[in-house]
């Protein structure tokens, strides 16, 4: 244990110690020698922890423990096979070096792209199976694995990381962190993962034009690498490589030829032509017939796409389980010129990228409901609008809108109206309330808070929401029972956060909290209970005074998700629930399907936003439009349309109204606006199936429908001829534009916006400038393997120029010989305080298995790195201390300390000791006593004096009294020569002058009145 | 006669009584049945350690059988000294939630999720099986919770579920009768968690979430029950573990409440102990206790993963 001190200068206050010594000396020369040399010890101390605290005296304790954490590389570049050995030395390791005397700690953190914490430092032989954290493998973030290190550490031992990695880092700047590392003190060791690198055949790129006229012919050239391994002599290699041409939902093998690759760099080029107008993905695959010839099959394959233009084309999406609801739609706008796609919402009919979406001028929503599409779905829709320039309409029917689970979406955010009502006198509401119980599967309370999350969303503001799980103590309501969502969603949000459902005893409990708020709601025109469990809680009462019938009673269905259960006797129960109460019930068996299950349940609270008139109503044009130029108002009838609220944006234009529901401002039919560079409509009616039934015979029908979907689709004029060329190299994708006129002159001075959408559908931003004339350059970073899409506008109302770039294979896969030189780099830093770190690299020639057992020879946690401190501020601790010696010294100043009263006891003990008689001399006594007893009569007398002088309010102007008392008092004086000396016979010494104190006493008590301290005759 | 308004008296009455007071005068504050006498246990998956424990019995040395959420059964001295430890075959439906101990020493270990009672030597040697099958037929199984010998041998295996009920299997282990069934009624069960026999082979039983005690005679034939929902003394809020003292007292762990609360045998609190908290003294859902020779409770504190023992 060491001081030190945060504000050394004032120590030198200590230098005026010698005049409080002089000042104090000087002061205290009246007392004795014993006090005075107290009190200035006393005051000596104060003055000195005053100076202590005033230099912020630090408590520094020093500690022999160590923290060792293991960084395991998990990127692509790393096999399994070597990921598995690295897991087995790391056990090894922690188990048979890992100082438990010393309470060292040993940690794991994995890593790619991002690094995660497999096993956090504790002092204990942890033991990994496996890895169990996911991370994502298409990078290697050295890093970013150093510098979670760095943050993980407990400060009270040194520190350690032992990086284990092929060291091909491709994001961040791992050497610069572990420079940061060793200046903390950290010490860096090193275990190079090391594979031997055979040959390797690689497909490089496939080059097209990225964009192509239709009937224009082109070359398709695809480069192949063929590279000999180390210490291999190079050689051809044999094997067929296939080129495929892809479009939307089908394919084509372009050529398919058994090949020779020599040593070195070959590129194979076809001609190709297309007629066809749409975007295609044209894919080079290159398998050897020999697989030993190559390490790596995962670059073997590349893409690359271009755009073929043509005229307007429109994806229409109708639900999988109404499949041909919208025929008559499409059949209108085929009638008119448009060329229609028509796909389902089945998964595998729906796309899984936006550049699927990129051949469709605009997109058809058609009575889809929310949960058909997953978040990424929904987010490229949107994307495919704002930043691609495509149209987005959505058309009415009981799936749409707020009825079909759309609240809160982005969509709700790209749609021209809000999908909730803000009228309540108009809008029923619905009531959700959600049990959940602690789920035993992995990352169960995660999934838990998503899908209450996904179901709050998916709720209007005037619906009610409440959650129940188990607390502490009893099953409590995550907020205040059943609330109205709208004021309270963040807050609701933010607890669903915190939530941590503990183990539910019985579902009787919560369902009967259930109960009672929903019957507090009577407004509510749906109420609906989602329970997720295990099945483990007892089943409920479904007998009389149960919940489960009272809750029929009131019309509550409960659906149940049964996730994890432990077979049948935890799926019955649920399965039992669900039937008793009309709901449904689910099972569950992957986590991730969860979502979609509560969006689907939350979307029966939000029925009532459909609105319906089995005698019909006339829509009205209220505002003219393109989309309805040359429609007269009123429109047919219409039975039904689900309920929206126009946005408060200037842009949004509501052509069509409904008159019905009266109550609201405004019931939009039709609505549209402008988002983005796109385009979107909602139409909140069907266009026919359901609720237009009058429509089909209308006239007017094709003409409205395409009118509206020719407003929203993206324009197609070409104004200039511009091509796009793209690079990949180093990370990073080099765009160049060059803009020509008609009349093939350079088109200077555009102000270009463009837009990149990488493969996680995350805008990239890319900046085109001009360079020279006619040409523009821009470049961004290309993080990932995948489609990057360009869009660039030229111009206000001029059709984007779409582009693409395909980076086939992870940059792991680029680079196959170890960086060894950077991870001896890495070990090599000294850390602050200790020594350099080691790099443990056996003979590439050994087994793996004799490779860990030669890594294991190296002692990772030998403490050679400097030892852990830590301070504790202590002035609290010397404030208080100097506060009780200062009392100390007033009171050695102000109080006389006598242990005079000590002595006789200590001479009687002595005498006892000694053997000696240790009564009393009766004489001493008998005289001590005397002379006390005298002392105290004279006291006696004195407090009579006084007495016989005080006021004594009843004998105020009393005559009598005072005669009696004057004949009370008299004797008193005269009795201590006769009554006096009889009575000293009678009593001895100490009684009498017991009495004699009493009576002197008896005046000064507090409780008894004045008059009363008379002394009585 | 002049008197002051408090007395100097009344005043250090009122210090020392006050205290006192308020610890008898409720039962989340009061340990009025024993006092702390050790802690321990601490969180983790390696021997020794403990991951939220859910079951613990005690044999005729002394030693704590504890099973926990790793589907472990590991062995500890009284003292909390790690003996051995072996784990259930599978375990990946679930975890046993139950053990107790026969009466020739072997570990009974209902396999809740697996329909079945496993039985283990001391050592850890599984020596026999019974049921395996999920159902409500004779022999088959719900979510198995306990499972207890008389003193003639027979077997009583308490489950939950659709079916609540206790199945009695002879010595030989052959279906011999059943009573109970989902419900609020008396003879009913709502998860009987734990159960316990006396010395005139009446089988106590938790009835959890009835939140209440059930005591039958050996043929299935209601002797008493009592107990009703609550926090307060005397009150139960789902009982989990129990087991019984020589002198005919109850000790009930309240997973609810967190406490353990010592009952006369009709049914009287005479006090509680514990209280919602982490710190030593607190429980936190408390699963099951265990009595040991010498009279001390050994308490299961389930969600603080550790033991708790208490002197009476």
């Amino acid at each position: 244990m060491q001081l030190a001190f945060d504000s050394p200068w004032y120590l030198l206050l200590l230098l005026g110690l010698p005049l409080c010594w002089w000042a104090s000396f000087r002061t205290l020369a009246a007392f004795g020698r014993m006090r005075r040399a107290t009190a200035v010890g006393l005051r000596t101390a104060v003055y000195l922890l005053i100076v202590l605290a005033l230099a912020e005296t630090q408590w520094v304790r020093t500690s022999d423990r160590l923290t060792v954490m293991y960084l395991l590389d998990q990127s692509l570049s790393v096999s399994q096979e070597q990921t598995d050995a690295m897991v087995d030395y790391i056990n090894r390791a922690i188990a048979t070096q890992r100082n438990a005397a010393r309470a060292d700690r040993a940690g794991v953190i994995v890593f790619g792209r991002e690094a995660a914490i497999e096993i956090p430092p504790v002092d204990d032989d942890q033991s990994m199976p496996r890895v169990e954290t996911t991370v994502d493998r298409d990078h290697t973030n050295l890093a970013g694995a150093m510098k979670l290190a760095r943050a993980s550490f407990p400060h009270d031992a040194a520190r350690r990381v032992v990086v284990i990695s092929d060291g091909n880092q491709n994001a961040g700047d791992a050497l610069q962190h572990a420079r940061g590392l060793a200046e903390a003190g950290v010490g860096v060791d090193v275990v190079p993962i090391r594979s031997r690198v055979v040959g390797e055949v690689a497909v490089e790129k496939v080059m097209i034009p990225s964009d192509v006229r239709r009937g224009q012919p082109f070359d398709l050239r695809v480069v192949l690498e063929n590279t000999a391994g180390e210490g291999q002599q190079p050689r051809p290699v044999d094997g067929r490589l296939t080129i495929l041409r892809k479009a939307s939902g089908h394919e084509q093998v372009l050529t398919e030829q058994d090949v020779t690759l020599e040593p070195g760099k070959r590129v194979f080029s076809i001609r190709e032509e297309i007629d066809q107008p749409e975007f295609y993905t044209y894919e080079a695959r290159f398998v050897p017939a020999d697989p030993s010839a190559d390490t790596l099959p995962q670059n073997n394959m590349a893409t690359a796409f271009t755009h073929v233009r043509g005229s307007g084309q429109v994806l229409l999406l109708e639900d999988h389980e109404n499949r041909g609801e919208f025929d008559l739609l499409a059949k209108a706008l085929r009638d008119m010129n448009l060329e229609v796609t028509q796909r389902s919402t089945r998964p595998d009919e729906l796309f899984s990228d936006l550049a699927q979406l990129q051949p469709f001028d605009t997109v058809l929503l058609a009575n889809v409901p929310r949960e058909h599409f997953d978040d990424d779905q929904v987010e490229m829709l949107v994307r495919n609008t704002r930043n691609m320039g495509a149209g987005l309409v959505m058309l009415g029917g009981p799936n749409s809108f707020g009825a079909g689970g759309w609240t809160n979406t982005p969509i709700e955010e790209a749609m021209p109206v809000e999908f909730q009502i803000k009228n309540a006198k108009v809008a029923p509401v619905g009531a959700l309330a959600m049990v959940m119980h602690a789920s035993e599967l992995p990352d169960g309370n995660h999934w838990q808070k998503v899908v209450a999350r996904e179901a709050l969303k998916a709720l209007g503001d005037q619906d009610y929401c409440g959650v129940v799980h188990w607390g502490t103590t009893r099953e409590e309501w995550l907020w205040r029972g059943m609330l109205r969502v709208g004021p309270n969603r963040a807050n609701m949000l933010a607890r669903l956060d915190r939530m941590t459902p503990g183990d539910m005893p019985d579902f009787e409990s919560s369902l009967q909290m259930a109960l009672v708020d929903f019957r507090r709601l009577s407004n509510a025109a749906v109420k609906h209970m989602i329970i997720i469990s295990d099945g483990d809680p007892a089943p409920p009462n479904y007998g009389p005074g149960g919940a489960i019938p009272a809750l029929v009673n009131i019309g509550v269905k409960i659906t149940t998700v049964a996730i994890g259960t432990h077979g049948p006797a935890g799926s019955t129960p649920l399965q039992t629930i669900a039937q008793r109460t009309g709901g449904k019930y689910y099972v569950v068996t992957n986590a991730k399907t969860l979502p979609k299950i509560y969006q689907k349940e939350a979307r029966r609270v939000a029925r009532p936003l459909v609105f319906e008139r089995e005698s019909g109503f006339a829509p009205q044009i209220t505002q003219q439009h393109e989309m309805v130029q040359g429609i007269d108002s009123p429109l047919p009838p219409i039975t039904g349309f689900v309920l929206t609220t126009p946005k408060a944006n200037p842009l949004v234009e509501v052509s069509v109204v409904s008159p019905l529901p009266t109550g609201t401002d405004m019931n939009p039919i039709l609505a549209s606006w402008t988002y983005g560079l796109g385009k979107a409509v909602a139409f909140t009616t069907d266009t026919g199936p359901r609720w237009d039934a009058s429509w089909t015979s209308w006239p007017n029908y094709d003409r409205l429908m395409s009118q509206i979907v020719r407003w929203s689709m993206r324009p197609t004029d070409e104004t200039g001829k511009f091509s796009i060329t793209t690079d990949v190299a180093d990370g990073k994708v080099k765009v160049v534009v060059t803009a020509l006129d008609q009349d093939d002159e350079f088109l200077n001075f555009l102000n270009l916006d463009s837009m990149v959408v990488g493969p996680d559908l995350k805008p990239i931003d890319l900046d085109v400038r001009q360079i020279a004339p006619g040409r523009y350059v821009g470049e961004f970073d290309a993080a990932g393997s995948g489609s990057y899409l360009m869009m660039i506008s030229p111009g206000a109302g001029q059709a984007p120029i779409r582009t693409g770039v395909s980076i086939p294979y992870s940059a792991e896969f680029r680079d196959r010989s170890t960086n060894l030189a950077m991870l001896e780099t890495m070990a090599k830093a000294t850390p602050a305080g200790g020594r350099p770190g080691q790099v443990l690299d056996p003979p590439l020639d050994l087994p793996l298995e004799e490779r860990v057992e030669k890594l294991l020879e190296t002692n990772t946690f030998r403490h050679d790195l400097a030892k852990a401190t830590s301070s504790q501020a202590v002035w609290p601790l010397l404030l208080f201390v100097c506060a009780c010696l200062f009392v100390g010294d007033v009171f050695v100043r102000r109080v006389t300390v006598s242990f005079e009263w000590l002595t006789p006891y200590l001479r009687r003990l002595v005498d006892r000791l000694m053997g000696r008689d240790g009564r009393p001399d009766v004489t001493a006594t008998m005289d001590r006593l005397r002379s006390q007893k005298a002392a105290v009569t004279g006291q006696l007398e004195q407090k009579r004096a006084s007495l016989r002088f005080e006021p004594v309010p009843e004998a105020k102007g009393d005559v009598a009294s005072l005669a009696d008392e004057a004949a009370s008092t008299a004797p008193l004086r005269e009795r201590p020569t006769s009554t006096m000396a009889a009575e000293r016979d009678a009593e001895g010494y100490t009684e009498r002058l017991l009495k004699a104190k009493k009576k002197a006493q008896g005046p000064r008590r507090r409780d008894e009145p004045p008059g009363e301290s008379k002394p009585k005759s | 006669m002049h008197r002051s308004f408090i007395h100097r008296r009344s005043l250090l009455a009122l210090c020392v009584g006050t205290p006192i007071v308020a610890a008898l005068g409720g039962c989340r504050e009061s340990n009025s049945i024993g006092s702390l006498d050790l802690v321990w246990g601490r969180r983790g998956i390696s021997d020794g350690r403990l991951q939220k424990p859910r079951a613990m019995a005690i044999d005729g040395d002394d030693l704590l059988y504890i099973v926990d959420m790793t589907a472990r059964i590991q062995v500890f001295t009284t003292e909390g000294q790690f003996v051995r430890g072996w784990q259930t075959p599978v375990h990946t439906s679930g975890r046993p939630t139950g053990i107790n101990i026969d009466r020739r020493g072997n570990v009974l270990v209902p396999d809740t999720h697996y329909f079945r009672v496993l039985v283990y030597s001391p050592t850890g040697k599984l020596l026999e099986t019974l049921g395996g099958t999920f159902g409500n037929a004779p022999g088959e199984f719900g979510l198995v919770t306990d499972v207890l010998e008389d003193s003639q041998g027979n077997w009583y295996v308490s489950e939950y579920g659709e079916y609540d009920r206790i199945q009695k299997f002879s010595a030989e282990r052959k279906f011999v009768l059943e009573w109970g069934g989902h419900g609020i009624a008396p003879t009913q069960f709502s998860r009987p968690q734990a159960m316990a026999i006396d010395a005139n082979d009446h089988i106590w039983i938790a009835d959890a979430c009835n939140h209440r005690v059930q005591v039958f005679d050996t043929t299935g034939k209601l002797v008493k029950f009592w107990g009703s929902h609550g926090s307060q003394p005397g009150q139960l809020a789902y009982p989990y573990g129990l087991t019984l003292d020589p002198q005919g007292h109850v000790y009930i762990a309240e997973f609810g409440n967190s406490r353990v609360q010592k009952f006369t045998s009709d049914g009287q609190s005479l006090g509680c102990w514990g209280g919602v908290g982490r710190a030593p003294g607190e429980l936190l859902n408390p699963w099951a206790l265990a009595r040991d020779s010498r009279g001390r409770i050994h308490v299961l504190d389930t969600n603080n993963h550790r033991v708790q023992r208490i002197t009476m």
